[in-house]
């Protein structure tokens, strides 16, 4: 499952940048067909600030692209450019003529036949910023001439030292002339790629950074979060440029600016990586900001005529703070399974760098360079991305963990109330226990003491036989009291040998028959009341019936426990029946049965024996008391 | 003639005593006590064929005796004299020692059968009682920790079944007939029984004591 999560998010993070390559690819094969257009590879120049192109001075002949930096080392302000061209080019009757500048910076108005026909923006002052937007003139029919034309393009442009990076130093590419629909969509080509990609991924950088910086400003513990979001955003500011081309601040302004700029995107790089793996470093978080402030303090020292300079120093440190990172990080995080996203972004990312740095030796900076700038910022969305998904992942996980964490948490206290429960069930049974068994032991101390005493000491046989059955009847109580469930084989062992030596004494021939295999148990209440019934009916037979031969028989039936006790004695004449009852004791013996749900029957008639069916239900003598 | 001790807390059950004593053993020394600790003392002093011991006694229990008696005097019979009738009384005082058991409240004519079997040999044995030395001797057959400490005191096959009949409620004759033993060779089995009982005990609490002496 999260696998399959993965393999798509990974489709989602790939798809914008498959995208992009195919946009990359059109451009550069756009690029190649211009089979009917006519590039123009030299002109003459002359440098001047006025309206037309200064015919008294010294023509140079230049190739282009023209870099001043290399013909005019330190050279800033406006410089013209003429070219001439014949009415070779007819375009179609429905098709306009026109010039396709493919770089040009900063700016640069176009003159047809000594008429102006484009302006970029301002040429002077604050100079409108053109060096990322390829420009494409309609050179008007009217103004054609069918001889030789003259085009006149004057440029406005700073000195390198000036500027932060070559692509922004003045200087004019080769110029294209043909059908303004052919032009057009190389123009369109070049701008989707140079303006329109890198505007729509800043953009997105710019939402998506400051999303992620608030989040991870919200949560501290991702704080890697609130850095990548601030990278993000310092990024975004840069490319900002774009879509700022007139900038109501001077142009050595702007410079100082993106430049200081990056000391704050390499300071959030730089702790994105290292937070992302979890490290902290004081000495680190103190001095990038120092870094930070001393950027553009050294700048402002330098002075706008050095700032070529001190930024391409800067530009060295910064660049080697990244990469020392990054490589801290891959070393960092070899052993981690994930890492290979980040790893392979990292490696996109030094290439894009590494392109870019060639591509500041070239005028014209080649298509690859163009791809190499919008990668960065696709990088950094894609990476965001990836930081969202794990961010999500690991929101769903912790949720997941509080869950079971509550989970467990209910469980953990069901146990405790239940064990609560047990103990506060154990103690109430323990306190009983003893209770019962102070009890007990009083009975004996006391009681049985007295009544053996009695037993012992009376002069009447009764008085004696009354009080050991007493005694009997109290030991059998306090087992009652104090017993556990007793076996039904071990109760029947006890019956037998109690039975057959009382009937032996007596010389009565006693019988017994018993199921070998029982398994049931009885209560100690429903082992003391058939103790008693049996020993009842036992007396009853020594003392009354005159009986030779006595059988008892136990079983089971149909989950009632049945003892059967039969004698061949005189029996019990009915019409006696209540006058010797209290002696016979059956009434206790049925009201016995009774206390324990079952019943005690009593079959007899004088000659005939006497036969005694206890039948007692075993699930409710197990029940206990 | 024979030395009797008696030791009995209740004055008129110890009278009756005594007079069923001298009939079944007329002519006999009777020492008679109150008290476990002056129990305890005459055991030193006196030289006893037969001590009939109460259980419940007001400054402890009668088991001591028992245990004092097979410690200094291992010949002397003692004869657990008692109220109780249940195994969860009894047991101990067998465990320590004690060769029989006579339930006091039976009448006299019993008591007075019981002793004599008693001193010719033949304790007597109640189910509950035989399940209880069942039930202990199958828990020391089980593998224990400390088992090559202990003394191998086992029951032999014939006297287990002797005890599994008495615990099934077969009288001491009726399993001489089933086994097709006499009577006194019935006895035997229970003597031995009620030795190797003792015997058992006994090693198991000095093991225990011995345990506790040396964490102790």
């Amino acid at each position: 499952m999260a696998d399959a999560m993965r393999r798509l998010a990974l489709h989602f993070l790939f798809t914008p940048f498959t995208r992009l390559a195919l946009i990359a690819w059109l451009a550069l094969t756009g690029a190649m067909s211009a089979a009917q257009t006519l590039d123009i590879r030299s002109a003459l120049s002359a440098p001047g600030g006025s309206s037309v192109f200064p015919a008294d001075a010294a023509a140079l002949e230049v190739a282009l692209p023209d870099e001043w930096a290399r013909t005019r080392p330190g050279f800033g302000g406006t410089l013209w450019y003429r070219v001439r061209f014949g009415a070779l080019i007819v375009p179609a009757s429905d098709d306009l003529l026109a010039l396709y500048v493919e770089h040009v910076c900063s700016n640069l108005e176009v003159h047809l036949n000594g008429q102006m026909v484009h302006s970029g923006g301002r040429m002077g002052g604050h100079i409108t910023h053109n060096c990322n937007h390829p420009q494409l003139v309609a050179l008007p029919s009217a103004l054609i001439r069918p001889g030789a034309n003259l085009l006149d393009i004057k440029v406005a442009g700073h000195a390198l030292a000036e500027v932060g990076s070559h692509q922004r130093a003045g200087g004019l590419s080769a110029l294209s002339i043909g059908p303004q629909s052919l032009l057009a969509t190389r123009h369109a080509r070049a701008t989707a790629l140079q303006v329109t990609a890198p505007q729509a991924v800043g953009a997105t950088l710019l939402l998506m950074g400051g999303f992620m910086f608030v989040l991870g400003f919200i949560n501290r513990s991702e704080s890697h979060l609130a850095y990548f979001g601030a990278l993000s955003v310092g990024w975004a500011l840069i490319d900002a440029r774009l879509w700022l081309r007139e900038l109501p601040v001077s142009h050595s302004t702007a410079e100082f600016l993106i430049i200081a700029l990056l000391g704050f995107i390499t300071w959030a790089g730089v702790q994105f990586l290292l937070r992302y793996a979890g490290v902290r470093h004081r000495r680190v978080d103190t001095l990038l900001p120092m870094q930070c402030a001393l950027l553009p303090l050294s700048l402002v020292v330098a002075g706008p005529a050095h700032l070529n300079a001190v930024a391409n120093v800067w530009y060295g440190v910064l660049a080697l703070q990244v990469v020392a990172a990054a490589v801290w990080f891959l070393h960092h995080e070899r052993r981690q399974r994930n890492a290979w996203p980040m790893a392979t972004m990292l490696a996109a990312a030094a290439s894009a760098g590494i392109i870019e740095f060639l591509a500041q030796w070239t005028v014209t900076r080649p298509p690859a360079a163009h791809i190499a700038q919008l990668v960065v910022p696709v990088i950094f969305v894609l990476v965001g991305l990836r930081l969202v998904q794990q961010h999500g992942h690991a929101l769903h996980q912790s949720e997941q963990d509080r869950l079971q964490l509550e989970q467990r948490v209910r469980e953990a206290t069901a146990e405790i109330e239940h064990n609560f429960r047990q103990l506060a069930e154990l103690r109430v049974e323990q306190v009983t226990e003893r209770e019962r068994k102070r009890i007990a032991a009083d009975l004996h101390d006391d009681l049985g003491a007295k009544l053996l005493t009695i037993v012992h000491t009376s002069e009447s046989e009764r008085i004696s036989t009354l009080a050991r059955e007493a005694l009997e009847e109290m030991r059998l109580s306090v087992r009652g009291l104090t017993g556990k469930p007793v076996r039904l084989a071990d109760a029947l062992g006890d019956w037998r040998a109690e039975v057959v030596s009382r009937l032996a004494q007596a010389g009565i021939e006693g019988e017994w028959d018993a199921p070998e295999e029982l398994p049931q148990t009885l209560s100690a209440r429903a082992y003391v009341q058939t103790t008693r019934i049996l020993r009842e009916a036992t007396s009853n037979i020594i003392k009354h019936s005159r009986a030779s031969h006595c059988s008892v028989a136990a079983s089971i039936n149909a989950g009632d426990f049945q003892l059967v006790v039969q004698d061949n004695g005189d029996g019990i004449a009915i019409e006696a029946d209540r006058r010797l009852d209290r002696g016979h004791g059956l009434a206790s013996m049925k009201s016995r049965a009774k206390q324990l749900q079952g019943q005690c029957l009593v079959e007899s008639g004088p000659g005939y024996g006497t036969v005694i069916r206890l039948t007692v239900p075993l699930d409710r003598a197990m029940e206990g008391s | 003639m024979k030395t009797i001790l008696l030791l009995e807390d209740l004055p008129e059950i110890r009278a009756w005593l005594r007079k069923l004593v001298l009939e079944v053993f007329p002519g006999a020394h009777l020492s008679e006590s109150a008290r476990v600790h002056d129990a305890i003392e005459l055991v030193g002093a006196i030289k006893f064929d037969l001590a009939l011991i109460d259980l419940g006694l007001p400054d402890g229990s009668g088991v001591d005796v028992v245990t004092k008696l097979r410690d200094v005097q291992p010949e002397a019979q003692s004869v657990v004299v008692t109220i109780h009738d249940d195994d969860e009384h009894l047991f101990p005082a067998l465990q320590a020692g004690a060769f029989g058991y006579i339930l006091k409240e039976q009448a006299r004519e019993l008591i007075t059968e019981q002793l004599q079997r008693i001193s010719q040999g033949e304790p007597p044995l109640s189910p509950s009682i035989a399940r209880r030395v069942m039930a202990y001797f199958s828990a020391k057959a089980k593998p224990q920790p400390s088992a090559n400490a202990m003394p191998n005191v086992s029951l032999t096959d014939r006297e287990s079944e002797v005890l599994l009949r008495v615990a099934k409620g077969y009288t001491l004759p009726e399993i001489g007939v089933q086994l097709g033993l006499s009577r006194h060779t019935i006895a035997d089995y229970v003597k031995q029984i009620y030795r190797k009982l003792n015997v058992s005990s006994r090693a198991e609490a000095a093991l225990e004591a011995q345990r506790l002496g040396l964490f102790g």
